[in-house]
């Protein structure tokens, strides 16, 4: 008799451990919203309106943009770090602690260099358009669910205006390279538009798998969807295939880089850009592919659904690392393809395998009645 | 199928560049590890004056001229004071060939870099010893 | 030039200031993506060797030439010395001849490595930069051992070597050959099955042996084509060991193009087999080394002042035949005039004939495949 309550009480030992975590996280969750709510007060009776207090933090310092600049300044370390591994080396290791204060050291050299505008280019173009680039693969980033009330803009129809912003890139990137004046960045440039000829549609066809099993198209309701059911990779592992290969060659990245190829077109359409408007187009590359990845976890794994003694917000974030990881090395292990060859490539292999994923989860709809979302 | 082939390679490819990662770097941490230098390692020269005869034959062997003589500079009996531009050394080791009387030597010293080419000629008093001026960085000696 | 697409042509100069030019300036006709005219010019990186030769004397000339190409140090330095041995008729120990042998093909190695690295990096790939260059390390560390210097080795001298084998060479040699061998499998993978690098490098760049002996090209750009071109069988040297060891001389018939063709895939399958043939000699040279002295003192005073005379000495280079002639006066002391041959002049110019009709992003693929180094050129 003994020896089975003794049974009993070790295996009440994991529920016991898990009932513990889940009250440290209510305990520190409640003196979060304590400490929030007080300054909600605060707010409200010297202002009078507490929405927009909410409102305004969520779009400029946590999931807003303090935040997005040092996840872009994470990614760009995380990258540059696994980079080196890969390739046998470290990646920076002098600045900080693992080298974080590297990208800092970076921007702040970068910013301070004198800005050469060459003689042939269009100078107010030229300074405009790489901040206006920076801006706009920022902006999709307000859609990205990273809490179920961690969402700065929820629009029923989300997913359409994300591609919205998405689609005006790579057209900036020919503007970028027309107007620096120097025959490379004009190869450059419409290599870049050619490679949205080739990405763009089996990128917006691929996320149409996800939304029609979640029934609606607005990103938040897509997640929240995932955290109710199974996560969208089990069921779609196909789809996330082909959304990784075409959010890869969206961005530009290595086997798709021909836009900025440096050893044929010496960096392509970013070319000329020197000092400050260097710092912004490195790191619109590199929002874009922070947003790919949150795109990839919002959409496929599910977002902030996990267990529940961790913020939603955390879960994503590991989700995030993980994703970024896989990204980091899909771009690590291919040549570099022709322009043709990408163009060939999306339309004969992409494409087909987006079409029959679409057919896949119609054909699951109609017939088995997997139907997800509410 | 050439396709699943075509697949199978770029899984292979991925799993060579994944297992690359948790393998120990090949870099070190260059300047509070160095690597192993050989003993015939073609650094600095050192010279010994008290072996030196004033011959002038690293000068006549030197490719580049990178020495200078001056016989009158004499410390001992017959030597002489030897000027290396280490500008103009191409570290091939033929003046330390050419010397029949022990009095020139490589060191394995290579972080020869300097800020002017004045600081880069290397007279009697820095060519005849090893020892440096101690260098700090970031607060950390290196040496 | 017709008229019609003259006006849609686009010049544009892949010139000087290019990462990936080497050194070049290649002036490229472009009608949309495809090159229609391409005409290299070449120059910048002119540093008068030859006329700096005349001013080095027989001792120091070797250290000009193997800066020519300091990835293939050992085999750059070769035809000045056995110029001057043969002008001088002085005679090499044995064991000096062994050990030139085996470094010369170590150094083809370090040479096929350099150009992994380097071809990865114009294609985009970094990871397969660094992966060849971290075994070439251990080469280097293997140079190192012997001679004390890793790159611009001063190894041999008219009359023999300088530097003599020890133990610890022999260790870290090994070392070199085992981390190499151990990765060929990998590289082969990530480079000849990699679905990108055959989408990029086949059907480029493709030429006949015709063509190619119109063309002079020599080395593993002509033996790709399955034509056994290989000095070191061809022209024996009595002062190299190459007859000691049982090997062939390493060709290639192409899957895709049958015999007599070549792309781009192929030299460079044709480079790994270079490897394993080089491989071969050196594994079977290592245990015939004999006893001996490396070079003899009077032999090496005669090489002071030479007699008057005219001599010719050729290697088979990792990048194809490079070969140097030698004119002196009587006893003097420097030569009276040297000629330097690379062979990477015949691949630059062979772009002129390769090109047109290609993308420009097949440029860097195809000149890059047929291994470039401009000193080979503008010496």
């Amino acid at each position: 008799m003994q020896f089975e309550d003794f049974i009993n009480w070790l295996n009440g030992i994991p529920g016991w451990l898990y009932d513990v975590l889940v009250w440290w996280f209510n305990a520190i969750w409640w003196w979060i919203n304590l400490l929030w709510d007080s300054i909600v007060i605060i707010w409200a009776s010297m202002f009078g309106n507490a929405e927009v207090l909410a409102y305004w933090f969520k779009a400029i310092v946590f999931p807003g943009l303090v935040f997005i600049l040092l996840g872009i300044i994470f990614t760009v370390w995380a990258t540059r770090k696994t980079w080196g591994r890969i390739q046998g080396r470290r990646g920076p290791y002098n600045l900080g602690k693992y080298g974080g204060l590297q990208l800092f050291a970076d921007a702040i050299k970068l910013i301070g260099k004198e800005s050469i505008i060459p003689k042939g280019a269009k100078r107010w173009m030229y300074r405009f358009l790489p901040s206006f680039l920076l801006v706009i693969v920022l902006l999709p980033f307000v859609f990205i669910p990273w809490d179920t009330d961690w969402v700065i803009v929820d629009l029923s129809v989300s997913l359409v205006l994300i591609f919205a912003f998405l689609t005006a890139i790579p057209v900036i990137s020919l503007l970028a390279g027309w107007i620096s004046g120097s025959k490379y960045t004009i190869i450059g440039g419409f290599r870049a538009a050619n490679n949205q000829f080739a990405s763009e549609i089996p990128l917006v066809l691929s996320t149409v798998g996800p939304a029609m099993l979640a029934g609606s198209l607005s990103v938040l309701s897509i997640a929240q969807v995932q955290a109710d059911s199974f996560w969208f990779i089990f069921l779609l592992p196909l789809n996330f295939v082909t959304f990784l290969i075409s959010a890869v060659m969206s961005v530009g990245m290595v086997p798709f880089d021909a836009p900025v190829a440096d050893s044929e077109i010496l960096f392509g359409w970013r070319t000329e850009f020197s000092g400050i408007w260097f710092v912004m187009t490195y790191f619109a590359e590199f929002a874009e592919m922070l947003f790919y990845s949150a795109m990839m976890v919002t959409l496929f794994f599910g977002g902030f659904s996990g267990p529940a003694f961790l913020p939603g917000i955390v879960i994503f974030l590991i989700k995030l690392m993980i994703v970024m990881f896989f990204f980091i090395i899909v771009t690590s292990s291919f040549y570099r393809l022709r322009q043709d060859q990408i163009v060939s490539f999306s339309w004969k292999y992409l494409l087909p395998l987006t079409i029959l994923n679409i057919l896949i989860v119609m054909f699951g709809m109609a017939y088995f009645g997997l139907y997800i979302g509410g | 199928m050439s396709k699943l082939g075509t697949i199978a390679n770029s899984l292979r490819i991925l799993r060579h560049v994944f297992r690359r990662i948790f393998k120990r770097p090949f870099t070190y941490f260059y300047p509070w590890e160095d690597r192993y230098y050989p003993e015939l390692t073609r650094g600095r020269h050192i010279h010994v004056r008290e072996n030196c005869t004033a011959c002038s034959q690293c000068v006549r062997a030197c490719p580049v001229v990178a020495i200078r003589i001056d016989k009158e500079d004499k410390k001992y009996e017959k030597d002489a004071a030897l000027y290396f531009d280490y500008s103009r050394c191409l570290f091939c080791g033929l003046c330390v060939q050419a010397c029949n009387f022990d009095a020139l030597f490589h060191t394995p010293i290579v972080d020869l870099s300097a800020d002017s080419q004045e600081k880069l000629i290397y007279g009697p008093d820095r060519i005849t010893k090893i020892e440096r001026e101690p260098l700090e960085w970031r607060g950390r000696k290196i040496r | 030039m017709k008229p019609d697409i003259s006006d849609e042509a686009v010049e544009l100069w892949f010139g000087p200031q290019h990462v990936a030019a080497h050194g070049w300036a290649t002036k490229l006709t472009l009608v949309g993506d495809y090159i229609v005219e391409c005409d290299p010019n070449a120059g910048y990186f002119h540093r008068s060797a030859e006329k700096c030769l005349e001013f080095r004397n027989f001792r120091q000339g070797a250290l000009i030439m193997e800066r020519l190409c300091m990835p293939e140090a050992f085999l750059a330095e070769y035809p000045y010395v056995q110029a001057v041995e043969k002008i001088a008729e002085i005679e090499v120990p044995e064991k000096a001849k062994f050990m030139r042998t085996i470094m010369m093909e170590v150094s083809r190695i370090h040479s096929i490595q350099f150009w992994w690295g380097q071809l990865a990096g114009e294609l985009g790939l970094f990871t397969m930069v660094l992966w060849p260059w971290i075994d070439r390390e251990y080469t280097l560390d293997a140079f190192e051992e012997l001679t004390g210097s890793r790159h611009a080795v001063t190894y041999s001298t008219p009359g023999g070597v300088k530097y003599d084998f020890t133990d610890e060479f022999l260790r870290r040699l090994d070392l070199a050959i085992y981390h190499l061998e151990n990765h060929l499998g990998k590289f082969k993978d990530m480079i000849l099955k990699s679905p990108t690098f055959k989408a990029r490098a086949q059907n480029v760049g493709l030429f006949s042996t015709k063509e190619a002996l119109k063309l002079g090209l020599s080395g593993p750009n002509i033996r790709a084509c399955d034509y056994p071109m290989d000095l070191r069988k061809d022209a024996h040297d009595p002062n190299l060991k190459y007859d000691q060891v049982d090997w062939e001389v390493p060709v290639l018939v192409s899957e895709e193009h049958g015999s007599g063709m070549c792309d781009a895939y192929d030299r460079m399958i044709q480079r790994f087999n270079e490897v394993d043939v080089a491989l071969q000699i050196i594994r079977g040279l290592l245990p015939q080394v004999p006893e001996g002295p490396i070079i003899d003192p009077k032999v090496r005073a005669k090489t002071n002042r030479l007699p008057a005379g005219e001599a010719y000495g050729r290697v088979e280079g990792a990048r194809g035949i490079s070969t140097l002639w030698l004119k002196t006066t009587d006893k003097a002391q420097t030569p009276y005039r040297a000629k330097i041959r690379g062979p990477c002049f015949n691949s630059y110019y062979a772009l002129k004939h390769l090109m047109p009709g290609l993308r420009f992003a097949d440029f860097v693929l195809v000149f890059g495949s047929l291994d470039p180094y401009v000193g080979w050129w503008d010496r």
